[in-house]
């Protein structure tokens, strides 16, 4: 088999008939399938990665019958055989995961692909555990119906071994050193995150018999990589809908304010009076402290911690757990226009006044129809100012 | 008792007759025997006064064992502790005896006989490896209520190597680093005994307990730090404080406690760190920059001296001696010296060179003086009268630098 008839994807993009796309897919499926040729296979397996680059080149793909079938093929082959194509394999899987469009296909193809790649991700020794949570966090990201079916399946144990349930073992994975050696499991975060929109992963999360939100706490501080940190606040943001645990959360068990404070606390000195208002962790923090790189994540445990004040006990300790003197020092230090202005609002309730009765939860309140129009004009203008202090910031 | 005469006088007793007789007979002996009964003691009863005491040397009734069996006095109970230590018996039985015998010494309160106890069991080396662990545990617990804190963490750590999961034993040892103030290992024990049950109050408890502390003392550690980086920050504010307005500091032999201080400071001409002299006095800045110094007047004349603990630079001499000379003070026996007749100097290093100054000039520019220096942190001036004898005779072996 002579090489020439691979075409890259620029060529590909030249080419004006559909047929002739059509064609060359179907060779792909035909070399992808060649075991006897490893070269052949790893050739292919380049050029299926080139395509999953382009939104048409993953409609193409996932149109292609059969070719799924044989990418899935090459996935699970042994490491050791060709790495470079499975390798290759995996990473133009994450690619089409990515693609919202045709995850319906995808899944109408293979039904069993989200167990299949959750069975991976949690494997210790899979090499591409962490492609495998990659594209699970892709497919849970945008798709609803993939989320419940992973839903149901977490609930129960994927592995023979122990007995946790898969949600646990996710955890688990994420918050064990060393769990998986040979890849990284980065996107479990991700995952965790995007999973937390269903209601009965939070209950399961938030549930104080199991210690699994304890043990996410510390990953709020991971180095290096944004994306666990993305993950875990963002699966906390979503848990603190649920303001039946706002108690235990802000209690003496999970600590939950702690570990949101202290990512947005500086090394700035504060009277002994001050420090002594502060949770015991964040008082006298050395000069050397830097707060949260990333100003996504800094704006997401404001909005966290936002809600944590809804009801009124969770506002009193809030208060109390010294909120408002680590915020204040935030806006003091905060260069980013959208987080001080999250940063002001929450001030605003913690030192405003108590809502009057009626309105204890916030989160429960109706809003009578002229408020909303009121407050969403003034979100209006609020958006405006922000972007003319983007411009403004983005001149020279 | 007499029957009343029924039958008519014969010579054999009817069937009858022969019943009452017995009857009688029998009343007769026991008549008898209750009448011995009361007469004669039960050889083998206590004694009315002593009973209690007679009663506590009865092994079944002891509340108390002797701590050393006497043959002699006791010989029931040294057949018992016979019985129960022999030799004979399998080391496991044996074990097991001591074991009972030491946990009823901990629950009496006596950790050591328990202690002993349990080492005797352990010294028969029996083969069970549960029952060992069970010794060396409980072993621990006397041990820990002993204050032995090391010799209990030995135990509970070779009841461990024995049976992995005794829980009671990861228990005392985590018990046993927080009392040593070893809160990660405290934690981590804990932690290790909540794998195997995860509901285990002590240990939740014990680790809840030591996270507190391990955090105070983090806190307390940090807050610590602050305070030695603000003091060093004030003192290095100190020196360039001083340093900008080129007053002179006598160079101090470091004394050894300064000299690793001294090789983390800037090198400064003066060198030199510790700012408090003899009495604790500090120089100080204020809130403005200005110093304040505590401040020696000598008076020669009479071996006086007058100390100002905090003398603001920019205060005049006359200032002070207008107040401290408003009455004269107890030494001055001839009332000479008052505000306007004093002089004002100091002495050079060799002390053979005195250099006036001028009463109405601020300690600043007395400190600024180019021949001046400031010995031990503490600044120190001469004051003389005015054309007084003694001024006279004291200057007269010296270089006198007089004011123009």
């Amino acid at each position: 088999m002579s090489v020439e008839i691979f075409r890259t994807d620029k060529e590909m993009s030249r080419m004006d008939s559909t047929e002739e796309v059509a064609d060359v897919a179907r060779e792909l499926v035909t070399f992808l399938t060649q075991t006897a040729r490893p070269d052949v296979q790893a050739e292919a397996a380049r050029h299926v990665l080139g395509l999953t680059g382009s939104e048409t080149g993953r409609s193409l793909l996932v149109a292609q019958a059969g070719l799924l079938q044989a990418l899935v093929k090459l996935m699970d082959a042994p490491p050791a055989a060709g790495a470079g194509s499975v390798g290759d394999a995996w990473r133009a899987m994450v690619n089409l995961c990515a693609e919202p469009n045709v995850h319906i296909s995808m899944l109408a193809e293979l039904p069993q692909l989200p167990v299949q790649l959750l069975g991976r991700a949690l494997a210790p020794n899979w090499p591409w555990a962490g492609e495998a949570a990659a594209a699970l966090a892709n497919l849970s990201r945008e798709s609803e119906p993939i989320r419940e079916l992973l839903g149901k399946r977490l609930e129960c144990s994927s592995d023979k071994a122990s007995q946790e349930p898969s949600l646990a073992l996710i955890v688990t994975a994420l918050t064990t050193p060393g769990y998986n050696p040979h890849s990284p499991l980065h996107y479990l975060a991700s995952l965790l995150s995007n999973l937390s929109h269903l209601p009965r992963v939070r209950a399961f999360l938030l549930d104080p018999n199991r210690r699994l939100i304890q043990r996410l706490l510390p990953l709020i501080h991971w180095p290096d990589s944004a994306v666990p940190r993305i993950g875990v606040v963002g699966t906390l943001r979503n848990c603190c809908f649920e303001h039946g645990s706002h108690e235990w959360l802000l209690g003496p068990q999970v600590e939950l304010l702690t570990f949101l404070l202290m990512p947005l606390a500086g090394p700035e000195e504060l009277t002994e009076e001050e420090m002594d208002r502060l949770p015991m962790d964040l008082q006298y923090l050395p000069p050397d402290k830097e707060r949260e790189p990333d100003a996504e994540i800094r704006k997401m445990l404001i909005e966290t911690i936002m809600l944590l004040t809804a009801t009124a006990p969770g506002r009193k300790l809030v208060k109390d757990q010294g909120a408002y003197l680590v915020l204040r020092e935030l806006h003091t230090w905060e260069p980013n226009p959208e987080v001080r202005l999250a940063c002001e609002k929450l001030i605003q309730v913690l030192i405003g006044d108590e809502p009057e009765a009626g309105m204890e939860n916030l989160l429960e309140v109706t809003v009578p129809p002229d408020v909303e129009q009121r407050l969403q004009q003034l979100d209006q203008q609020e958006q405006q100012q922000l972007q003319q202090e983007r411009e403004e910031a983005g001149q020279p | 008792m007499e029957a009343p005469p029924q039958t008519p006088d014969r010579g054999e007793p009817g069937p009858r007759e022969q019943a009452q007789q017995q009857q009688q007979e029998e009343e007769d002996a026991m008549d008898a025997f209750l009448d011995k009964f009361r007469s004669q003691p039960y050889r083998g009863r206590l004694h009315e006064d002593t009973w209690e005491q007679e009663l506590d040397k009865i092994p079944m009734f002891m509340k108390k064992a002797p701590s050393e069996i006497n043959p002699q006095e006791n010989p029931e109970l040294a057949c018992l502790q016979s019985l129960i230590f022999d030799d004979e018996r399998p080391p496991e039985e044996q074990a097991r005896t001591y074991k009972d015998e030491g946990n009823d010494y901990f629950k009496d309160k006596d950790y050591k006989r328990a202690v002993a106890s349990y080492t005797e069991g352990l010294k028969k080396k029996c083969s069970e490896p549960g029952l060992n662990a069970v010794l060396l545990t409980n072993r621990a617990a006397a041990h820990f209520h002993l204050g032995n804190l090391r010799s209990a963490l030995n135990d509970v750590t070779a009841a461990r190597k024995l049976k992995p999961d005794h829980l009671k034993a990861i228990i005392r040892g985590a018990i046993c680093h927080l009392e040593l103030k070893n809160f990660s290992e405290a934690m981590s024990w804990c932690d290790e005994g909540l794998r195997l049950d995860s509901k285990e109050k002590k240990l939740l408890d014990t680790r809840a307990k030591a996270d507190k502390l391990k955090r105070a003392e983090q806190r307390d550690i940090r807050k610590a730090k602050m305070s030695q980086r603000k003091a060093e920050a004030q003192k290095e504010a100190l020196l360039r404080a001083i340093q900008a307005r080129n007053i002179r500091l006598e160079p101090r032999a470091p004394r050894k406690e300064e000299e690793e201080e001294d090789e983390e400071e800037p090198t400064t001409p003066q060198g030199g760190l510790g700012s408090e002299n003899a009495i604790g006095a500090k120089v100080s800045l204020d809130e403005g920059g200005r110093l304040s110094w505590p401040t020696l007047l000598l008076y020669p004349e009479y071996g006086q001296t007058d100390f100002i603990s905090a003398f603001h630079e920019d205060s005049r001499f006359m200032d002070h001696f207008m107040v401290m000379f408003e009455e004269p003070p107890p030494w001055d026996l001839e009332r000479k010296y008052r505000p306007a007749h004093l002089e004002l100097y100091f002495e050079e290093e060799a002390q053979q060179e005195v250099h006036q100054l001028g009463p109405e000039s601020t300690l600043l520019q007395a400190l600024q003086h180019p021949r001046y220096l400031v010995k031990a942190w503490t600044p120190a001036f001469l004051v003389l009268v005015k054309e007084s004898p003694f001024s006279k005779s004291f200057l007269r072996g010296r270089k006198v630098h007089r004011l123009k």
